[in-house]
């Protein structure tokens, strides 16, 4: 009908600023309204389930922004649940699911974990050689999440699988692998517990204002940096751009002179990077060794929660993050405290995802109601 | 109405809107039982939303519909049918791995103990192939099959339904002339059966051949009906555009200079593995439109790809100004200057959702000054956007809209203007004026002609005759992969042209094909 | 693909099922110096059936609704909505010595929930038009979420304890022929159950009008449409019935197993990804998908292979077995043709 759309211009004209202002406000709106609603029907099936609703969201609001410790813990949990939402949505935005960053986050910590501990007996035990072992141990872990996300590129692009299946795969092949080598052949002989050597004492990040010994400026900051640094990937390179061009309409960015295939690899790999980046600070800041990773969080799968409530947008990604961590840090707080099981959080964050999922569910409720029904 | 009303099909005060948008404004329309009633209007003008609402595609806004003299309102297609009416669509609703009986049979399947009965269904469908004459192979799947294949199976399965009236949208779009002859044998003989019949078309030549009477719709309205043996193409082509149009070829002062596109034995494959274009050589030179005529489908697409590097090549090389680019990138090929309006603007050519700014760096990401180093200039960009938003008149004059918002004229023109603001050596325009506005075609035919008077190669691909004839200094016709026969516009009969296409050379038995006299040691040899 | 191909597909497809099994028994047994008869036993043939059960039930649900046009990536999610909500009403029904008949119960309750949940899910897809994937991944997510919680809320604990399985439908007289014996004439319903979903699910597909409009509705809506079929009618009556199929696959698995597991990735622990791949592998055909899901399956079982017949390997390594085979299986036939409209929610009107 794009032809038959000429006597619309001037409206047009007059409403595509105002359209641009719109979705952001609208997405902000659907993003909230889901959390929210998400949050209502778990107190629902609190109460239902004979627990104190209130007094449950009491301890969850507690948990997450009630004093020093729940602050930092909450922002303990955010730094992490930033770095992988990030690298969800730098994949997302592409138009590359990457499901399988928890995988890469496994890795890129076991990796970090292990390219330190390897390497701790041949250096001193001073503050640089503990810095220089931070930056190698971390870069070991950028290397080894961003290889392990490539393989899926790779297989997408020059396969033809579907990487949403093959990244769920090696999350499992990750979480088992990684599982056997703890267990086996990089278990600490000293400790019964399964887990690996623990770091040296002198691979440890300066904590910040608050006591909390496992949550750094440092690994703020280079939260941050890292956040600013892909925003500006996205918006401000020629890279970037032939990213999220692929991500909206393939056929437009090849057009462009973006090498499709090429394109999912590179994504791919940025994108594991990310998530191997979030594993090295994982196991420097605040685990300090590797265990099992089936106990280690399910950082990577609620990410695409976080990335999809941020739009996919990477500063975005912080508010979304901080939410995501101040739910963590409450679900700890319940588990400690009440009887309510604390698995419910992680149902929370699945219908989170369900209704980020289906916009057009709020945008029709919205217009029967009457509220911003303009919109269609 | 007093007495018995002799109209199949009565429309009244149709009226439909989308939106804002009037796309059929108080049409009436009156089809006579056992005819053949032409719907000719140019693209955009409403006939195949005026006869959506009439198939119960689209609910009407305003206006009656009646069929054999009965009001009827059809909220779905299959209430259409029900009717007897059957439509056609330009875009055949066929289901390409199901084979042909499945789709015939699709939605009204005779069962037998739950399970589909294929023989009764072979034995009704055997029966109106027998009627018409045609031959389908009823247990392949339509993929293989080739358009006018197709088109047959479609015919079959709105006969199969018991259709009395059919509509047919654009049928000739995608056939050979030959096809379309043989399809024009087919109305006959429906029409001769006593069966009602809706020819949309916007070729007047068509329109004129086979209709009884003539309505010509335009901007949503009804303009008139009149018989076809009393009217002229002059008269309708006055009625479809409101003004005298003229197709004349503008006139050439400049002369070719060196070769900069060279071509050699280049074979193509296409999206299904098969050879698209088998062997064709060809030359651009300096101040020249090479246009490529054929009928959609015979390998221009897979060439002109394969020129601009989106399509990797199968033997063959390509060269520009004499250095091989055969194994380069498209990328590397953009740098070098080759500009590209593809064939399709809407997936290819902008990305929807962007503005246009950013629209405007698309194919650009690695060109100075938009980008260096890979660091985007956003205010450089921005300014090539104002530039080519002002030069080339795109409506809305605002670079912040979404390329969707933009009619199809003015996203075409915005491409255009974009990709000549590459200060290429090449361009190739795939079908440029496509589905564009009649302002803009001229527009966008000037800019091409200025471009080749400024020194530039053009490659022109169009399956447009008058298009190619009013741009192109040489023509090649495309034919099953190969170019069968390069002519001179100047000389060249529309039938010559119309053989060509259809996969004739010009000759006789002659099985080389035709080369013009303007031929030359720099020109196209088969 | 023309029906040659297709066959020739098929016949590739069990041939190599059955290549990778001998193959990786042939393997162990050479490298472990054990007889390929003791790796490769009656009992093996019947776990794997039992394991290949409810991923094959599962992928025959996946593969209608991606045939209609709807990718139902929440096969995983609705099988351990299928398997908590079996625990929990065969607890219900008969605490921890449930009958024969409470597990039936239990199986078609189990059923009715997830096809119930199901037709929200759909609505959510086809009439708000969710992005499929996300909300597929969301289904998931819940499942992981709510199964434990559930499970917590009942039983205190993440995981149930023991209930009750289904037992063997044995013939007398026939069971006691070699072989065939006790891998058709006593084995579990629910196997047997499957190889006539299987075969009933090939027939409706390619035999029947329903059939037809299924596969039109994924390949060209617009078709079925003006047609006077209604599209979105066929894809909810898809998409139900593959979270049905889903739910009772994690209620099958549940009948097998005898008892909840909710720790870690709960017990449906990635089938019903593997569901897809399988169908997607059968080239979505149901009897393509069940003889994949059969060697996904076997993949499964040769961990107690392993151990039954003193063959030292981690299980944990043997464990990714399945996962490592879904990545060989996809990066070797991973272009399979996917009908061309999955994923476009149809609008018959603007």
């Amino acid at each position: 009908m794009s032809d038959a759309r000429s006597g619309l211009r001037p409206a047009i004209d007059r409403l595509a600023d105002r359209a641009l202002e719109a979705t952001m406000v609208e997405r902000i709106a659907i993003a909230l309204v889901s959390t929210l609603l998400a949050l209502c029907i778990g107190l629902v099936i609190v109460a239902a389930a004979g627990y104190d609703p209130v007094r449950f969201a009491n301890q969850l609001l507690v948990g997450s922004f009630g004093g020093e410790r729940a602050i930092s813990r909450t922002l303990r949990y955010s730094t992490l649940f930033v770095l992988t939402g990030v690298a969800v949505a730098v994949a997302f935005r592409a138009g590359v699911f990457n499901i399988g960053v928890q995988g890469q986050f496994v890795v890129g910590g076991f990796a970090t974990v292990v390219s330190i501990v390897g390497l701790a007996p041949y250096l001193p035990a001073g503050t640089a050689a503990g810095w220089l072992l931070i930056v190698v141990g971390t870069l070991a872990g950028v290397v080894a999440g961003g290889l392990y996300a490539a393989l899926p590129g790779a297989l997408k692009a020059y396969r033809g699988a579907n990487e949403i299946i093959t990244t769920i795969m090696l999350n499992f092949i990750a979480t088992g692998f990684v599982g056997w080598l703890v267990a086996g052949r990089f278990s600490d002989p000293e400790v019964t517990a399964m887990r690996t050597r623990r770091l040296p004492d002198n691979v440890e990040l300066p904590s910040v204002i608050f006591s909390d010994p496992n949550l750094s400026i440092v690994g703020l900051v280079a939260t941050l940096a890292v956040v600013a640094a892909v925003a500006l990937l996205m918006s401000r390179t020629s890279f970037g751009y032939d990213m999220v061009t692929s991500g909206h309409q393939g056929a437009a960015a090849t057009y462009s002179g973006v090498d499709a295939k090429r394109m999912i690899v590179s994504t791919m790999t940025v994108s594991g990077m990310v998530a191997g980046l979030a594993g090295a600070v994982f196991a420097i800041m605040i685990q300090g060794y590797y265990t099992d990773p089936t106990g280690v969080g399910n950082y990577g799968f609620d990410a695409i929660a976080v990335s999809l409530l941020a739009a996919n947008n990477p500063l975005g990604v912080v508010p979304a993050g901080l939410l995501f961590g101040g739910l963590e840090s409450g679900g700890s707080n319940i588990q400690i405290n009440s009887d309510v099981p604390v698995q419910l959080i992680d149902g929370v964050v699945g219908l989170v995802v369900l209704f980020v999922a289906a916009p057009e569910l709020f945008r029709m409720a919205a217009a029967r109601t009457g509220l911003g029904g303009d919109r269609r | 109405m007093g007495e018995r009303d002799t109209a199949a099909v009565r429309l009244e005060g149709i009226t439909k809107r989308f939106g804002d948008v009037v796309a059929n404004d108080d049409v009436d329309f009156r089809l006579e039982a056992g005819s053949i009633h032409a719907l000719l209007g140019e693209n955009g003008s409403g006939k195949t939303t005026l006869m959506s609402v009439l198939y119960g595609l689209y609910d009407e806004d305003d206006g009656e519909i009646y069929v054999d003299g009965e009001r009827r309102t059809f909220d779905s297609p299959r209430a259409a049918m029900d009717a007897g009416v059957g439509m056609i669509h330009q875009h055949f609703q066929l289901v390409e791995p199901m084979t042909v009986l499945q789709n015939v049979i699709l939605g009204h399947e005779p069962t037998e103990g739950g399970l589909v009965d294929d023989e009764s269904a072979r034995r009704k469908i055997r029966e109106i192939c027998g009627r018409y004459g045609f031959e389908l192979p009823l247990d392949t799947p339509i993929e293989d099959l080739d358009l006018g294949a197709q088109q047959r199976v479609e015919i079959v399965k709105s006969l199969y339904r018991g259709a009395e009236i059919l509509i047919l949208d654009e049928p000739t779009a995608v056939l050979t002339p030959q096809e379309v002859d043989a399809l024009i044998d087919v109305m006959r003989d429906l029409r001769a059966d006593g069966r009602s019949l809706i020819f949309i078309t916007h070729k007047l030549d068509e329109a004129l051949d086979v209709a009884d009477r003539i309505t010509v719709l335009r901007d949503g309205e009804a303009i008139g009906t009149v018989p076809a043996a009393g009217t002229t193409e002059g008269e309708l082509a006055r009625m479809m555009v409101g003004r005298d149009v003229l197709f004349d070829r503008l006139d050439r002062e400049t002369s070719p200079g060196e070769t900069v596109l060279g071509v050699e034995d280049l074979s193509v494959r296409g999206d299904r593995g098969r050879e698209q274009v088998a062997g064709v050589d060809l030359t651009v030179r300096e101040s020249e439109i090479l246009g490529i005529a054929g009928v959609q489908g015979n390998g221009q697409r897979e060439l002109a790809e394969a020129i601009v590097g989106l399509r990797s090549v199968e033997s063959g090389t390509i060269g520009l100004d004499g250095e091989e680019i055969t194994g380069e990138s498209r990328r590397q090929r953009i740098e070098r200057g080759i500009a590209y309006i593809p064939e399709n603007r809407q997936t290819e050519g902008l990305v929807q959702d962007y503005d246009l700014v950013r629209n405007a760096l698309l194919g650009n990401q690695t060109v100075e000054p938009y980008a260096s180093r890979g660091v985007i200039d956003w205010r450089a960009v921005e300014g090539h956007a104002e530039s080519v938003v002002e030069e080339f008149d795109v409506q809305p004059a605002a670079t912040d809209a979404e390329a969707a918002s933009l009619s199809g004229g003015n996203q075409q023109k915005f491409i255009v203007g974009r990709e000549i603001g590459h200060d290429p050596e090449l361009m190739v325009a795939s079908h440029p004026t496509r589905g564009v506005d009649i302002g803009s075609i001229e527009f966008i035919h000037n800019r091409l002609i200025e471009l080749r008077d400024a020194g530039l190669a053009v490659l022109v691909v169009s399956s447009k005759l008058e298009e190619i004839r009013k741009l192109a200094d040489r023509i090649a016709v495309m034919y099953e992969g190969e170019f069968i026969g390069v002519v001179d516009p100047d000389e060249v009969t529309d039938e010559d042209l119309g053989l060509l296409m259809a996969g004739r050379t010009l000759e006789g038995a002659d099985d080389r094909p035709h080369e013009s006299e303007l031929e030359d040691e720099g020109g196209v040899v088969e | 693909m023309s029906v040659a191909d297709r066959r020739l597909r098929l016949g590739g497809l069990v041939a190599v099922a059955a290549v990778v099994v001998i193959g990786l028994g042939a393997v162990a047994s050479t490298q472990f110096d054990i007889a390929l008869e003791r790796l490769i036993t009656v009992g093996f043939v019947n776990r794997s059936l039992e394991m290949a059960t409810p991923i094959a039930l599962a992928a025959i649900g996946g593969l209608y609704a991606e045939k209609s046009g709807v990718f139902n990536i929440g096969l995983e999610g609705f099988m351990i909505v299928g398997a908590i909500a079996a625990a929990g009403l065969l607890y219900g029904l008969g605490g921890t010595s449930p009958t024969q008949a409470h597990v039936w119960l239990a199986i078609a309750g189990s059923m009715a929930i997830t096809a119930c949940l199901t037709v929200a899910f759909a609505a959510l897809l086809i009439r708000y038009k969710a992005d499929q994937i996300v909300a597929g991944l969301a289904v998931w997510f819940i499942g992981l979420g709510f199964a434990p919680f559930v499970a917590a809320m009942i039983w205190d604990s993440r995981s149930s304890p023991g209930l009750a399985s289904v037992d063997d439908v044995a013939v007398p007289g026939l069971r006691e022929l070699p072989v065939v014996g006790s891998i058709v004439f006593d084995q579990s319903p629910l196997v047997l159950l499957t190889v006539v979903v299987v075969a009933v699910a090939w027939v409706v597909l390619y035999r029947t009008r329903y059939g037809y409009w299924i596969q039109a509705a994924g390949e060209n809506p617009e078709a079925l449409d003006t047609a006077g079929i209604d599209v979105d009618r066929v894809r909810y009556a898809t998409v139900i019935f593959s979270g049905a199929m889903a739910g009772l696959g994690g209620a099958v698995l549940l009948a097998h197993a005898g008892n909840f597991v909710g720790t870690g990735d709960t017990m449906t622990d990635g089938r019903g990804w593997i569901a897809i791949v399988a169908y997607l592998f059968g080239n979505y055909n149901p009897v393509g998908a069940a003889a994949a899901a059969l060697l996904f399956g076997a993949l499964d079982m040769l961990n107690v292979q392993f151990q039954t017949v003193g063959i030292e390997v981690s299980s944990r390594l043997v464990n990714l077995l399945p996962y490592v085979a879904v990545l060989v299986v996809l990066s070797a036939w991973g272009k399979t043709r996917m009908p061309s409209s999955v994923g476009e929610p149809y609008e018959s009107e603007d």
